[in-house]
């Protein structure tokens, strides 16, 4: 008998075409999931996904014809796994992003280009626009602005600091009288990105600006200049004095219990401080020289059109989405309602409905603040970049006891190289 | 009982499980042809194959056995080995991701340039003349046109309906387009470019808007090279993932594709200093606490096996508490060691009244990574141990008490080599384990500290797993095809140590 015959008997032969017809029939009610044509999905993380959702709600025709879908993650590092593990069928069609993501994304060929009309680009400044650019062309629209400002208690401090060295001065004259665990500390923003106003005060800014405000690329800070004002404000010796934490842990809480007079807050928790009664009494961080204040990122995140939005065949819509809502004054409006952080549109910013602590940030960081360029302050051509190299200074010096100018010429050095090497990428 | 399990019953049970792994089979086949995975596709096509053929005839017996073991081990170890050794061959990393057709379909759609003064247009979209065409405005100048991709005819204003912004609203034998008809037509109009001047264009950006732009990169199929047809530059394939003009080969056009380089990634790692430095420290650093942490895990997991080997009061209360530590999750062990060898406000340094920086000082950081790594490996040891113990037959330790030998000399020279030769697999394992131990590494120092105003790329606890993640995730570049080289060395690494464990221990032997 033929071996195949004798293997399928006329009752496996049945079981099988059965279990192959039913097989079908079930998968064939599970189709795999993709975008429908006339749906734009929208990623952001939990906060952001969250306001999205309530501000797109309040008007179904952003876009006429589509439907937008909100995708929120848990975190923004969960958003940002997400994106970077995204492919064709189940990317979004725009993701609410940081600046830096813009140098990854368009090298990588995941995030689009977007084209503005005058008109579109005068809402915002050039600033924010060059924080979403990347080899000349544009990537997103700005939708926040994302920036720290210092907030001093009116408990223990009575008129706001106009130099560095009065608050050290305070800070030791009180130390013992008040129980202060520190002088000024680092609640929002860890201590490289929420701590640039205070490398800034001190004389060390992350890239150096000439007077028509374009980038010197074979310049640092100057290194002994910046070791010897961190010696004179931050140290007794080759010991920290106490007046500013190597690490952020336990600020807010310590600044919240009357224990730390000054402290950097970040933009989107204000609602937790005016909630204990603080003021925002919101300011840049003093320099050691009067009206000289430190510089604070000032940076934006962004709604950032993907590759994905022409593959999914939602292009045009997605740009529309991008125009008519997230860049547009009434859109803005309504979304930092809900989020509470300064929006970046020019209309938005002046409307009624923003609050005093959004508008104090946001008038913050037009008094001192420099652009975040993620391809100089990412870039490690130096050994290490601004993100790792920064806190690693505080350590040095503040908890290592190594010399602070000795250090702060290593980091000169790092942060010249990074943005030699940087400017490849703008 | 066993009736169960046989005749129509056990039929029945067999369809129904085959059914269903089928049903789920085919949808994730569905899925994948779907997402163009071929591969992975075709595949499960033929998992579902060899399970109906294996399950419902009986073509082999054995099989009926060994064919999820073997489905697994392709699907989730030798395919991603598989991947990992091609990978290691390729230029991929950050701006070499996608595959060169769909880097080249991304050029030419970012190989365009908007007119010097940034002219824009208020736009309808709509039909003329069977023809996929635009109603355009041009408020400033007041003038109105539609444009096909071939054509534009100027109209009057006239003949228009024009609203208050002086935007054109219809036109005659102009057919605007509804809503809805524009959501299914998007990807089609977003592709046209529709007629303007010259060698201008005017593309959509969004439904409202069109941008007046020009073409500037050209792609030649048969050359495979992009002209920038502005500056007459060609840009052709370098054979490393990019167009780059062949004189400037820092000049290249991006998004870059996925291209393979060879064994280019691995004499990186021998010729680059960056990355030779560190990697002969990291490895030695990986050998050292692979090492210190096998012998005290085992060390400290014998001895209490052996002191609990004797009948004592509370012995059973006292197994289930040293068993605690492997019945909590790692992860949270983990992190709960390290906010208690925090500096300031941690439960050590309270304990000890000292102030010791752990993690910002290597030694001390080398110390508390073994400690931790004891704390989590013990219980494993003490189990294992215990069970080994009661293996060894009584009689040869009561020959050797009787023979003169004291509790020292019977555990050196008996009980310790028949352990061993019990549990030399384990040991070798689980030093394999701790070579590759990258959430201890990562969630207590992060492989720190690092000295990274003096240039260094490792920290001082990093072992070769978690250095390998710095790489491929650390930075903004993310160098895939560098880290799959070094997944394969550390892979090679272990392996032989391994084999060689095993055969000084002769452990297959007793296999044969």
């Amino acid at each position: 008998m033929n071996p195949w015959r004798k293997l399928m008997t006329k009752k496996r032969f049945s079981a099988v075409g059965f279990i192959a017809a039913v097989a079908i029939a079930v998968s064939g009610l599970v189709v795999p999931s993709a975008n429908a044509a006339d749906e734009i999905v929208v990623w952001a993380d939990e906060s952001r996904g969250a306001n999205l959702k309530k501000a797109l709600a309040v008007k179904g025709d952003w876009v006429p014809g589509y439907t937008i879908t909100v995708k929120a993650f848990s975190n923004f590092d969960a958003l940002k796994d997400a994106f970077d593990k995204a492919t064709d069928a189940s990317g979004p069609d725009i993701v609410m992003g940081a600046n830096d993501w813009v140098p990854t994304g368009g090298k990588s060929g995941k995030l689009a280009p977007v084209t503005l009309t005058a008109a579109q680009k005068a809402r915002f400044t050039p600033g924010q626009l060059f924080d979403l650019t990347y080899k000349g062309k544009l990537y997103g629209v700005p939708v926040d602005v994302n920036n720290v400002a210092m907030i001093y208690n009116t408990k223990l401090v009575t008129t706001a600091p106009k130099t560095f060295g009065d608050m050290v001065t305070y800070y030791k004259a009180n130390k013992t009288a008040k129980s202060l665990k520190a002088g000024l500390c680092v609640a929002g923003g860890g201590m490289s990105w929420g701590a640039h106003s205070i490398f800034s005060a001190l004389g060390a800014d992350a890239y150096q600006f000439d007077s028509r405000d374009k980038i010197v690329y074979n310049r640092s800070f100057n290194g002994t200049t910046f070791g010897k004002n961190v010696r004179t404000y931050l140290l007794d010796g080759k010991k920290s004095n106490g007046f500013l934490p190597a690490s952020d842990a336990g600020c807010k809480d310590n600044f919240l219990d009357g224990k730390v007079p000054f402290a950097i807050i970040g933009n989107w928790e204000w609602s937790d401080y005016v909630a204990k009664g603080f003021a925002m009494n919101l300011m840049p961080v003093p320099g050691v020289v009067a009206n000289k204040p430190g510089k604070m990122f000032g940076s934006v995140s962004g709604a950032l059109l993907t590759t994905f939005a022409a593959k999914h065949g939602v292009e045009a819509g997605a740009k529309s989405l991008l125009t008519n809502f997230f860049g547009s004054t009434a859109g803005q409006v309504l979304y930092q309602k809900y989020e509470g952080r300064p929006p970046a549109e020019k209309g938005a910013a002046l409307d009624a409905t923003v609050t005093e602590a959004q508008r104090g940030f946001g008038a913050a960081a037009s008094l001192s603040s420099i652009p975040q360029i993620g391809a100089f302050l990412n870039n490690n051509a130096g050994g290490a970049n601004y993100w790792d190299s920064a806190p690693a200074y505080w350590t040095a010096v503040l908890v290592d006891g190594k010399d602070a100018v000795t250090e702060g010429n290593k980091l000169a050095a790092i942060w010249r190289a990074n943005t030699s090497a940087g400017k490849a990428d703008l | 009982m066993t009736s169960f399990f046989t005749g129509k019953v056990s039929f029945a049970i067999k369809l129904v499980v085959v059914l269903l792994l089928s049903a789920l089979l085919l949808t994730l086949t569905q899925s994948a042809f779907a997402q163009k995975e071929y591969f992975i596709a075709g595949f499960l096509a033929i998992c579902i194959l060899l399970l109906v053929l294996t399950y419902l005839t009986k073509i082999s017996i054995p099989l009926k056995f060994f064919l999820p073991g073997v489905l697994l081990l392709v699907a989730f170890v030798l395919s991603p080995i598989l991947y990992t050794v091609t990978m290691s061959t390729f230029n991929y990393k950050t701006g070499n991701i996608v595959s060169k057709g769909e880097a080249i379909e991304q050029i030419k759609n970012r190989g365009f340039e908007s007119d010097p003064d940034g002219t824009s247009f208020d736009i309808k979209i709509g039909r003329y003349e069977m023809q996929e065409a635009i109603l355009i405005s041009d408020t400033i100048n007041g003038a109105y046109f539609i444009s096909t991709e071939t054509n534009r005819i100027p109209l009057v204003a006239a003949d228009l309906t024009i609203n208050e912004y002086g935007v054109a609203e219809s036109a005659p034998n102009f057919e605007t387009l509804s809503d809805a008809d524009m959501a299914t037509a998007d990807e089609i109009y977003s592709l046209k470019r529709f007629k303007y001047e010259d060698e201008y264009f005017i593309a959509l950006e969004g439904f409202e808007v069109g941008i007046v732009s020009r073409q500037v990169l050209s792609y030649d199929e048969v050359k495979d090279q992009f002209e920038n047809i502005i500056t007459g530059e060609i840009y052709t394939d370098n054979g490393r993932g990019n167009f780059a003009i062949a004189d400037s080969p820092d000049q290249y056009l991006e998004p870059g594709w996925r291209a393979p380089i060879w064994f280019e990634n691995y004499t990186k790692l021998f010729t680059e200093e960056r990355l030779r430095g560190p990697l002969v420290s990291v490895f030695i650093w990986t050998i050292t606490f692979a090492t210190l942490s096998v012998l005290t895990t085992f060390a400290l997991g014998l001895l209490l096996a052996l002191a609990l080997n004797k009948p004592i009061r509370g012995r059973r209360v006292y197994r289930s508490i040293l068993i605690l530590p492997y019945a909590m999750p790692s992860i949270m062990s983990i992190l709960i060691w390290g906010g208690m060898f925090n500096t300031e406000f941690g439960a050590i340094n309270n304990l000890l009244g000292t102030e010791i920086a752990w993690f910002q000082s290597p030694t001390f950081a080398k110390f508390a990574i073994i400690l931790v790594n004891l704390w989590l490996g013990f219980p494993y040891f003490y189990l294992i141990s215990s069970g080994a113990l009661q293996a060894i037959p009584s009689e040869l330790l009561e020959a050797a008490s009787i023979d003169g030998a004291n509790p020292r000399q019977i555990f050196r020279r008996i009980t310790l080599p028949l352990l061993l030769q019990i549990l030399s697999p384990l040991l070798i394992a689980s030093f394999a384990f701790n070579f590759n131990n990258f959430n201890l590494i990562y969630l207590l120092t992060g492989g720190g500290p690092r000295a990274e105003l003096d240039g260094e790329l490792a920290g001082a606890t990093d072992i070769l797993i978690s250095f390998t993640y710095k790489i491929a995730f650390g930075g903004a570049i993310q160098d895939l095809g560098l880290a799959s080289a070094i997944s394969l060395v550390i892979f090679v690494l272990v392996a032989s140590i391994s084999l060689y464990g095993i055969r000084k221990s002769k452990v297959l032997e007793s296999f044969q």
